[in-house]
């Protein structure tokens, strides 16, 4: 058996003997009038061979000990397959994780969110135990068995179902965003995080499978002077939310099932009502109850939560979708760039969605919004559902760069910037907050959350200007 | 899949709409349906109506979406009547009762200030309930915090909710926060009574004094100070359609549209624009602590509670007197018991002794189990 050192330093042989095959043929090219194409084959050819000889080494030094040395793990029996019969991810990913921080939590950490490591994800699925967990009373730990759902009030034909009766209509299976409006809510006066998961990761991505209300009323009779139905879940909280006929009557479900299995309990086990591209608020969980009624509810997550206060001093209440946004993924203020080499290509990766549509496009700026490029969308583009974008970007080592991303959909809507939104809308609102996001790469590659945007005045009438603009 | 023709929405009922879609049911793939696949909604956004047998990107087995299918069963009234405990703005679900604000003290000190603070001042990331006067706080709500040193709007349930009927509902069905649903309608009047009264409101021109008893009929005449600070309106035969309307006008709600063609490119940004770094170390409490590192994960540095424990496992025996253990902060008691040395003190606790089985029958590791009996001597020295 040959040692380590020696198969390294036959390899530095194989390789420099490839070298002086090249650098020879070069020679001759030059000196005589050998055909270049000629040349070209050769050389190819012969790298090739060193390529699948040896490698290409970089030292003569020993090398990778993670490559020398075997390793426990290639040597040993892993596991039987009888352990772990519900597969937990690697221990060393332990790090990939919900958060919290108090800042946004009862002291109870019952009314309460942990939200979802955006930096880490990839592709457009959340996976279950990372979705983002938002509840009012804790979380319900329901016994299906004993689970109900009541249909009532403006129906010719009132309805109970057991969840077994429930998955016999007709499913239906559609991946979907579900964000918390308040995403981005903690920074309508400046930037607060230094984190994507923090700053974005108020929503998660999923597949979902259930049924289409609608298709649970067509027998029911809804009586025409029903114009609203109330979705009350049956947790602790009693979480209740009003939802307009038209949406009840379009795409609105009721879903047991997420990527492929069922429910978490903190996603609403057994069943939750899913509002596609609406508030994740009106996606009740832990679901027991639908009411139809000629008039809304005004619960209180519709009024004193879950409203858009303007600069007027009205509130914009049931503001229901999730308008058009988007955000850089990679880098993030996690994730940064520290680790690369002046002139690395790299991809800039991001996520965009719309709670009203499909996303149409992507554009990047690197200056902070001043300018756009066009981005590419990458994978599937589905309504109201995550959408991946990339852009290949060359790395100049202590450049510093203002990366922001600005999404479009099809129901023509453009993410504003932040002077534009807040003009609007103040910086109050709490909620909706959808103006483009905007990363500093730092000279040593960090990534620092910033906000490109103007310092508000006010005129006298209250109408919100900006200051110093001519 | 009922008609998705805005102006058919609007003429005519949903349930007219959806027994038309019953009888018309895939009809939507009419030749106008195909050239617009999309259409204005609600919520200013785009539907995806069936067409041509999907939805969007979806494929639908339509037939399996064309008829009434009916599992389940009706009901009964007792079933009815007991999910039925919503309240809305008109008093449709209110039952009688009466509350004084006294009561409502009573109740509040028992039950609710632990959480919401003295006189509803809130803290600890549980709501305030009053910020004082609602009527002069109400004038708050156009506050905006657009320099460092303005005060923001006041969002309390005196200020800010529309309606008081969304307070008797949440308080009847969702609080006391860790024990929902225990209150009686007599002790919620009371509560709400008791919260009038702490944001200094008034009913029908009379103050809600300490006096003050609340009953249906009174509760009913509350006048909520923002009752009319939200938009659009949704009550009425008109409300969804104002909705619509609402949202169909981007400036209202602080959106942009735009032909994808005009896009702004270039010079998109206000000459005005500056970056603005996160103040300090901005918002950092993250739990856990943020790390993108692939490593084994630590040992739980004890997360173990000695005190819990001993609630859990110890307090049933070593808290009183005649179980013939000896009680905690009984000082001669644990001198006594000590006198054999501290090692012997914890095998006889691992190993049972008397009547105590082995670790007080607890599933306590060794070392967890005298960590816990270190704070029995701790407490009974």
């Amino acid at each position: 058996m040959k040692t380590t050192d020696n198969l390294i330093k036959e390899k530095i042989v194989d390789i420099k003997k490839s070298q002086q095959d090249i650098d020879s043929l070069q020679a001759k090219a030059k000196n005589s009038n050998v055909d270049r194409r000629d040349f070209l084959a050769k050389t190819a050819a012969l790298s090739v061979t060193a390529l699948a000889g040896t490698s290409l080494l970089a030292s003569e030094h020993a090398g990778d000990p993670s490559i020398l040395e075997p390793q426990s793990w290639g040597t040993k029996w892993g596991d039987p397959v009888t352990k772990n019969l519900y597969g937990m991810p690697s221990k060393y990913e332990h790090n990939v994780t919900r958060r919290y921080t108090k800042l946004l939590a009862s002291g109870n950490f019952r009314a309460s969110i942990a939200v979802t490591p955006i930096q880490e994800s990839s592709g457009i699925i959340t996976p279950n135990g990372l979705f983002f967990s938002r509840s009012h009373g804790g979380i319900a730990h329901i016994d299906p068995n004993e689970h109900r759902l009541m249909i009532t009030g403006l129906v010719e034909r009132p309805l109970v179902l057991t969840m077994k009766q429930l998955k016999r209509y007709p499913s239906v299976t559609r991946t979907h965003f579900i964000e918390c409006p308040a995403n981005g809510g903690q920074e309508w006066r400046g930037p607060q995080y230094n984190s994507l998961q923090f700053a974005k990761g108020f929503m998660s991505c999923a597949e979902w499978t259930g049924v289409y209300v609608k298709d649970i009323l067509k027998d029911l009779g809804i009586k025409p002077e029903a114009r609203w139905m109330l979705a009350e879940g049956g947790d602790s909280s009693k979480m209740g939310r009003t939802i307009p006929m038209e949406k009840v009557l379009d795409d609105a479900m009721i879903v047991w099932g997420q990527n492929g299995e069922a429910l978490r309990p903190e996603q609403g086990y057994p069943i939750r009502l899913l509002v596609p591209g609406w508030e994740g608020n009106l996606c009740v969980k832990w679901l027991r109850r639908l009411d139809f009624a000629s008039e809304p509810w005004y619960c209180k997550e519709e009024t004193s939560k879950y409203t858009v206060l303007k600069p007027t001093g009205k509130a914009i209440q049931h503001f229901y979708a999730n308008e058009v946004n988007s955000t850089v993924t990679s880098p993030s203020p996690e994730i940064d760039w520290t680790d690369l080499k002046d002139g690395d290509t790299v991809e800039i990766e991001g996520l965009a969605w719309s709670g009203m549509g499909t996303i149409t496009g992507v554009d990047i700026s690197f200056d902070g919004g001043k300018t756009y490029k066009e981005a590419s969308l990458k994978g599937l583009v589905l309504p109201k559902c995550w959408t991946r974008w990339s852009y290949v970007h060359t790395y100049k080592k202590g450049e510093e760069l203002l990366l922001t991303s600005r999404a479009m959909d099809d129901a023509g809507y453009i993410q504003p910037t932040i002077d534009q939104e807040i003009l609007k809308v103040g910086v109050e609102a709490v909620y909706h907050r959808n103006a483009v996001e905007t990363w500093k790469v730092e000279k040593d590659g960090k990534i620092t959350h910033v906000e490109v945007r103007s310092q508000l005045d006010r005129k006298a009438n209250g109408e919100l200007v900006i200051e110093g603009k001519a | 899949m009922f008609k998705l023709n805005k102006k058919l929405l609007i003429s005519i009922s949903a349930a007219a709409a959806l027994s038309l879609g019953l009888t018309a049911c895939m009809d939507s793939a009419t030749p106008t349906d195909t050239k617009n696949v999309t259409k204005a909604s609600i919520d200013g956004g785009v539907m995806y109506p069936v067409v041509n047998g999907k939805t969007g990107p979806y494929q639908v087995n339509e037939k399996a979406h064309s008829g009434a299918i009916k599992f389940g069963r009706t009901p009964t009234k007792a079933e009815y009547e007991e999910w039925d405990s919503d309240v809305m703005a008109d008093g449709t679900g209110l039952p009688e009762g009466e509350g004084s604000v006294e009561e409502g003290e009573e109740v509040y000190e028992a039950k609710c200030v632990m959480c919401h603070g003295d006189f509803g001042s809130g803290g600890g990331g549980y709501p305030s309930l009053s910020k004082g006067n609602a009527y002069e706080l109400h004038e708050t709500l156009t506050n905006q915090r657009i320099k460092p040193d303005t005060d923001g709007p006041v969002r309390v349930f005196g200020t800010y909710w529309p309606q008081a009927s969304t307070l008797w509902w949440y308080i009847k069905d969702a609080m006391p926060h860790p024990m929902t649903d225990s209150l009686t309608d007599d002790e919620v009047y009371a509560l709400v009574a008791y919260i009038l009264n702490i944001n200094e409101m008034e009913i029908d021109g009379q103050e809600v004094d300490d006096e003050y008893v609340l009953n249906r009929e009174k509760f009913l005449k509350i006048k909520m100070p923002n009752r009319d600070g939200f938009e659009p309106k949704i009550d009425g035969p008109n409300g969804p359609e104002n909705v619509r309307k609402y949202f169909s006008n981007p400036d209202n709600f602080g959106a942009q549209k735009v032909k994808p063609s005009e896009r702004c490119m270039t010079n998109c940004q206000e000459k005005t624009a500056k970056v603005v770094y996160i103040k300090g170390a901005g918002i950092s409490d993250f739990h856990p602590p943020l790390s993108e590192v692939r490593d084994l994960p630590k040992e739980k540095a004890s997360g173990f509670n000695a005190a819990k424990a001993y609630e859990a496992n110890c307090a049933m025996c070593h808290s009183a007197d005649g179980m013939g253990a000896p009680v905690i902060g009984d000082k001669a008691a644990w001198a006594a018991v000590l006198t054999k040395g501290k090692d012997k003190v914890y095998s006889n606790g691992i190993n049972g002794i008397n009547g105590m089985p082995p670790k007080g029958g607890s599933s306590l590791s060794n070392t967890d189990f005298k960590s816990v009996v270190d704070y029995i001597v701790n407490k009974s020295k």
